[in-house]
């Protein structure tokens, strides 16, 4: 057995401080391994006060988005509401239709006018191209809105209370292969009138212009309600 | 023998019940101080085996050897130079060579 005769106190002494620090870093040691590395942490941390900062830009932009937006959509929603009224001149892809009486003369004992343009023949044009998916329509510079009329006046024809004669012309926008394709369908509209003789020239073009509303609206009767949802 | 070895158990008793931690930023530098002391007390030890223990040569060694350790890896660490390693290197070669000792005047004796 060793035995130690010299220094055993300061021996001793330096033991208790070495066991006293050995236990320290024993501890430090095992609490370091049971949290998360500090690397690990300051990583963490960064990330989050990235995160933060990208939530709060986020939070900015929806803010200024909301005070903003309400005038943008609204001004937006006004231009499709003038538009879809007819109170603005439009114009887009679309068909040129031009209608015109029959040059066949009737025969004798024939009604002369089935060789005739009338409302009706114009309305299922007109109706046909709505069908087909034209967002605007004008015949003879009169744009088609939501209480025009297409009525006979006599020889003429009347589009919001104005008066034509024939041919007409049919503006629509719409996509002008459907719109085309509608009119000249096997059984259609265009081969009905043109049993009559009657001249209908339908024309694709890139760029259909047409016009606005010109009159003024003037309600009389009609005011606004409120919504159903609303009462009760 | 007795005398070190109960010095130690206390030792470590006192260092498990005490509320002192060490800071993670501290923790490379305290276990580079205790493998210092780990040797000194080694080297006292073999010191004492061969009969040429000197007590101020032992208290001080013990204490120096502790400081510059740590001190040193600090430096290290600022200066970007790994001394760490150095310092347990050379601390951990000593330790065996202290402990081959030991252990032939353990056998011899």
């Amino acid at each position: 057995m060793l035995s130690i005769r010299q220094g055993q106190v300061s021996i001793a002494l330096v033991c208790m401080v070495l066991g006293f620090m050995l236990a320290v870093q024993f501890r430090t040691t095992q609490d370091s391994k049971s949290s998360v590395s500090y690397q690990r942490v300051e990583e963490l941390s960064q990330r989050l006060l990235q995160t933060e900062k990208e939530r709060d830009g986020l939070l900015d932009e929806v803010n200024r988005l909301k005070t903003t937006s309400g005038q943008e959509a609204q001004s937006q929603e006004l231009a499709d509401l003038k538009m879809g009224a007819g109170v603005v001149p439009v114009e887009g892809q679309g068909i040129t239709i031009t209608i015109d009486d029959s040059k066949t003369k009737s025969k004798a004992g024939e009604n002369p006018n089935l060789y005739l343009i009338h409302d009706d023949d114009l309305l299922k044009v007109i109706n046909e191209l709505k069908a087909a998916g034209a967002e605007a329509i004008s015949i003879n510079e009169q744009r088609l809105i939501a209480t025009s009329e297409i009525r006979c006046a006599g020889p003429t024809l009347s589009v919001n209370n104005i008066r034509s004669a024939p041919p007409y012309e049919i503006k629509a926008i719409g996509d002008a292969k459907n719109l085309e394709n509608a009119l000249k369908m096997r059984g259609g509209v265009v081969e009905t009138l043109q049993v009559w003789g009657i001249q209908i020239n339908v024309k694709p073009d890139a760029n259909v212009h047409v016009p606005a509303y010109k009159s003024t609206f003037h309600f009389q009767f009609m005011k606004a309600a409120a919504e159903d949802g609303e009462k009760q | 023998m007795i005398l070190p070895i109960a010095a130690l158990i206390v030792g470590i008793l006192i260092g498990t019940f005490s509320p002192i931690s060490i800071p993670q930023e501290y923790a490379k530098l305290f276990s580079v101080a205790l493998l210092a002391s780990l040797d000194s007390v080694f080297g006292g030890l073999r010191a004492a085996a061969e009969e040429k223990f000197d007590n101020t040569v032992f208290i001080s060694g013990f204490f120096t050897n502790a400081l510059l350790a740590a001190v040193l890896v600090y430096i290290g660490d600022r200066l970007g130079i790994d001394l760490y390693y150095v310092a347990l290197l050379a601390f951990g070669l000593r330790i065996f060579q202290n402990l081959a000792i030991i252990r032939r005047y353990f056998l011899t004796k």
